[in-house]
């Protein structure tokens, strides 16, 4: 016991001194908080309920699809144990057990599931932009009138 | 410095499991949070899970230990949807609790 | 602690006996997989396809029935899987329930403009569950079977993803399935370790040696969680409370399939459990299903009389069913599986029950509208004047709910009300009876709007009602089946009688 004397000292030492710092920090600083400066942004305009997270459903799937593959792990592993004795049975069991699991996986991946990043299908709003609405038409060039009005002044 | 241990019997784990399953079932009636509800459950089929090993222990018996498995697989399906329908929800109402999930009414 | 080596002999499998469950596993990963890489071919496509399943697994079921009739009921798969009378009669039942749901379904997502494949596949997902329910001879594949149900309805009822009431139906549905599946699967561990056993023969058979021992707690434990587990999957009151808001909250023909095929699965689970595996508990368990069947009885019908949306009615008149079906589970408890008893005319019930269900939720989807929204009794009011045979077919489906003479559910209630009057369980068919009279209430009420209200102020500014051909179809054949039976209903009587034979188990293997 007394060989690991040292390490207990330098544990209980390195508690102690985080301990210590806290409590001090917490003594000694000044504290007036405002609301000011609890905000998360100094300027701009002030929150005025929470907004909700951006929640990119892709992460989902793929977590579901590990758990799936996961679970996969747990028949195949005794099977792998006891391969010998199970024999030619558990053999073909185990082929129609990964077939069915194939197939659930194959509809996963050609409803595009594992399809990450932006999606590269392009609409042509043809249908829904009148034919009159033209680049030229649309946009109105704004800046020259008013800087040489502002030239001439 | 010797510290007298008792040999775990079964009884013990199955006593075990039955605390951990009626902490399941009350933490499912008591909390609102649809997730801490669903872990709860989530519990509730883990201490079954320790009931069929203890028995299987118990009876010398394969079958108990070859039904974790099965129960385990369930229980994960049960994530997966149960998390895909809790998603689906938390995407429109973020922060929603099982007493804002009130439309129903009769 | 792996299989010990040279122990293990393969069961033999015979495919032919599990051919019902195969078409409709193997139907149903076909139709998930093309469907994802045909997305070009036309929708309904689905829908034919989940109908023709339906029917083939029904063409085999009869098949087998007629085999079995022949050469006997037997234990299947290393006796975890039991071909008899009992599993066809369920199969049959839940073919014709998947197969009607699907054609009210096809109209219906075509309307709200969910149209995919995906409804489909957990149709027969579920049904496949559910026939493994049925011919379950053991614990562990019964709560498989129960499990691949149950997730499956799970998802079908938060399945219109633009309704937060269909979320929340599935929330509901979600957290107390899983909730009562977790006791069902304790009440099988505490079995499991009173008898060594899941096998429903092993356990029947446990303590034969050791007659004392019947009433060891674990066991008892065992079987009051198995009771609770399956009564909240049956909604049998008081662990109904789930029912109305997952019923009133899912999609109308998701609604329809869970009162059908979701129904008669988990009783048909009750019935193996309790009246097949526990017979030697019996004592114990018949006097909670006595009360139970009460109480779900009365609350069935009295909860029902206040509500004013349809399908919300629909789900206590469901739970009202439920208790019916329990008279019959508490009858089969006195005299066994053996003699004629509650079980045939249970099954009977099922089979009726879900047609009725199924007919009754294809109008109501209709009158629900786009949006799946319209099912207040105020948007029933009128129907008469608008869609006068709709009106006559919803309004043969809620007297056959009711229980009147020359409709099928004449037929179903007589039959419980007689097995139990045949147990001299006089109190249970007295309060069954005027469960029966409080429920007619109900039905009169919605009656009352569809022939004799006016329709309501700004009713002619909705959309008009629109009866889409295959749901028509289904409705038709619902009121065909619902008035044929009432009329000439030996055959059925005469089929589910055999339902008996098998309740007793076959050792073999």
């Amino acid at each position: 016991m007394g060989q690991y004397l040292p390490v207990v000292c330098l544990m209980i030492l390195a508690i102690l001194f985080g301990v210590v710092s806290f409590v001090a920090s917490r003594l000694l600083a000044p504290r007036r908080p405002s609301a000011a400066k609890q905000a998360p942004y100094e300027c701009g305009i002030v929150p005025g309920r929470e907004l909700p997270e951006r929640f990119p459903v892709s992460f989902y799937i793929v977590a579901m699809l590990f758990v799936m593959f996961d679970i996969e792990i747990i028949f195949i592993y005794p099977y792998a144990v006891s391969r010998q004795e199970l024999g030619s049975f558990g053999f073909w069991e185990m082929i129609a057990f990964t077939a069915v699991f194939f197939a659930a996986f194959v509809y996963v991946v050609a409803r595009g599931a594992l399809d990450w990043g932006p999606v590269h299908k392009y609409r042509r709003l043809d249908s829904a932009v009148s034919a009159e609405r033209t680049l030229s038409s649309t946009i109105r060039r704004v800046g020259t009138e008013g800087r040489l009005d502002e030239k001439a002044a | 410095m010797v510290i007298a241990i008792a040999t775990p019997t079964t009884t013990w784990y199955l006593l075990l499991a039955a605390m951990l399953f009626s902490t399941g079932v009350v933490g499912v009636l008591v909390r609102r949070n649809p997730l801490v509800m669903f872990m709860c459950i989530e519990l509730m089929l883990n201490a079954v899970n320790l009931t069929f090993v203890a028995m299987a222990n118990k009876l010398g018996d394969i079958g108990g230990q070859t039904t974790v498995f099965f129960v385990m697989v369930v229980a994960a399906a049960e994530v997966v949807v149960g998390l895909g329908i809790i998603v689906s929800i938390l995407r429109r109402r973020p922060g929603a609790t099982a007493d804002d999930i009130a439309e129903l009414k009769g | 602690m792996i299989v010990a080596a040279g122990t293990f002999t393969a069961p033999s499998i015979d495919w032919f006996a599990l051919a019902p469950l195969l078409v409709l596993l193997v139907g149903g990963l076909v139709l998930l997989v093309t469907a994802s890489f045909t997305p070009q071919w036309p929708k309904h496509l689905y829908a034919y396809a989940t109908v023709a399943l339906g029917l083939a697994a029904m063409v085999v079921a009869f098949v087998q029935w007629h085999a079995i009739t022949r050469d006997g009921p037997k234990l299947l798969v290393g006796n975890a899987v039991s071909y008899d009378h009992f599993s066809m009669f369920g199969i049959i039942t839940i073919c014709i329930g998947l197969s009607l749901s699907a054609m009210v379904t096809d109209d219906f997502l075509r309307r709200e403009g969910m149209e995919g494949p995906e409804i489909y596949g957990l149709y027969l997902m579920a049904a496949v569950g559910g026939i493994v329910m049925v011919m379950s001879n053991d614990l562990i594949v019964l709560f498989l079977g129960l499990e691949t149900l149950s997730i499956s309805l799970y998802v079908l009822a938060a399945s219109n993803r633009r309704r937060a009431e269909s979320q929340e139906a599935g929330i509901k549905y979600f957290v107390l399935g899983g909730f009562s599946s977790a006791f069902f699967l304790y009440g099988i561990a505490l079995i499991y370790g009173g008898t060594g056993s899941t096998n429903f023969n092993r356990i029947l058979t446990a303590f034969d040696s050791v007659p004392l021992q019947r009433k060891d707690s674990l066991v008892l434990v065992g079987v009051a969680l198995l009771l609770v587990g399956l009564g909240f999957k049956v909604s049998a009151a008081p662990f109904h409370f789930w029912a109305p808001d997952v019923y009133q909250g899912s999609p109308t023909p998701v609604t329809a399939f869970m009162a059908s095929v979701g129904k008669a699965a988990a009783f048909a689970a009750l019935f193996r459990v309790f009246v097949v595996a526990l017979p030697n508990w019996k004592d114990d368990w018949r006097p909670v299903v006595w009360v139970l069947a009460i109480l779900t009885l009365l609350v069935g019908s009295i909860s029902a009389v206040v509500q004013t949306n349809v399908k919300r009615m629909l789900a206590y008149s469901s739970i009202s069913h439920a208790g019916f079906i329990l008279i019959g589970l508490e009858a089969a408890g006195h005299s066994g599986a053996s003699t004629r008893s509650g079980m045939p005319s249970s099954m009977m019930y099922l089979m009726i029950y879900s047609v009725l269900v199924i007919g009754t939720f294809a109008v109501v989807a209709v009158v629900g509208r786009t949006g799946d929204g319209a099912t207040d009794l105020g948007s029933f009011r009128g129907l008469s004047r608008q869609k006068p045979w709709l009106a006559t077919a919803l309004t043969v489906f809620l007297l056959a709910q009711a229980g009147v003479p020359l409709t099928s559910g004449f037929i179903a209630k007589f039959g419980v009300i007689e097995a139990a009057v045949d147990e001299h369980s006089y109190a249970l068919a007295t309060i069954a009876m005027v469960s029966a009279v409080i429920g007619a209430f109900l039905y009169l009420r919605i009656l009352i709007s569809v022939w004799l209200a006016d329709a309501e102020v700004g009713d002619e500014k909705r959309e008009a009602m629109h009866i889409p051909i295959s749901t028509g179809a289904a409705i038709l054949l619902c009121v065909g089946f619902t008035i044929y039976v009432g009329v000439n209903p030996e055959w059925l009587i005469q089929a589910s009688d055999r339902v008996v034979l098998v309740a007793v188990p076959v050792v073999g293997g």
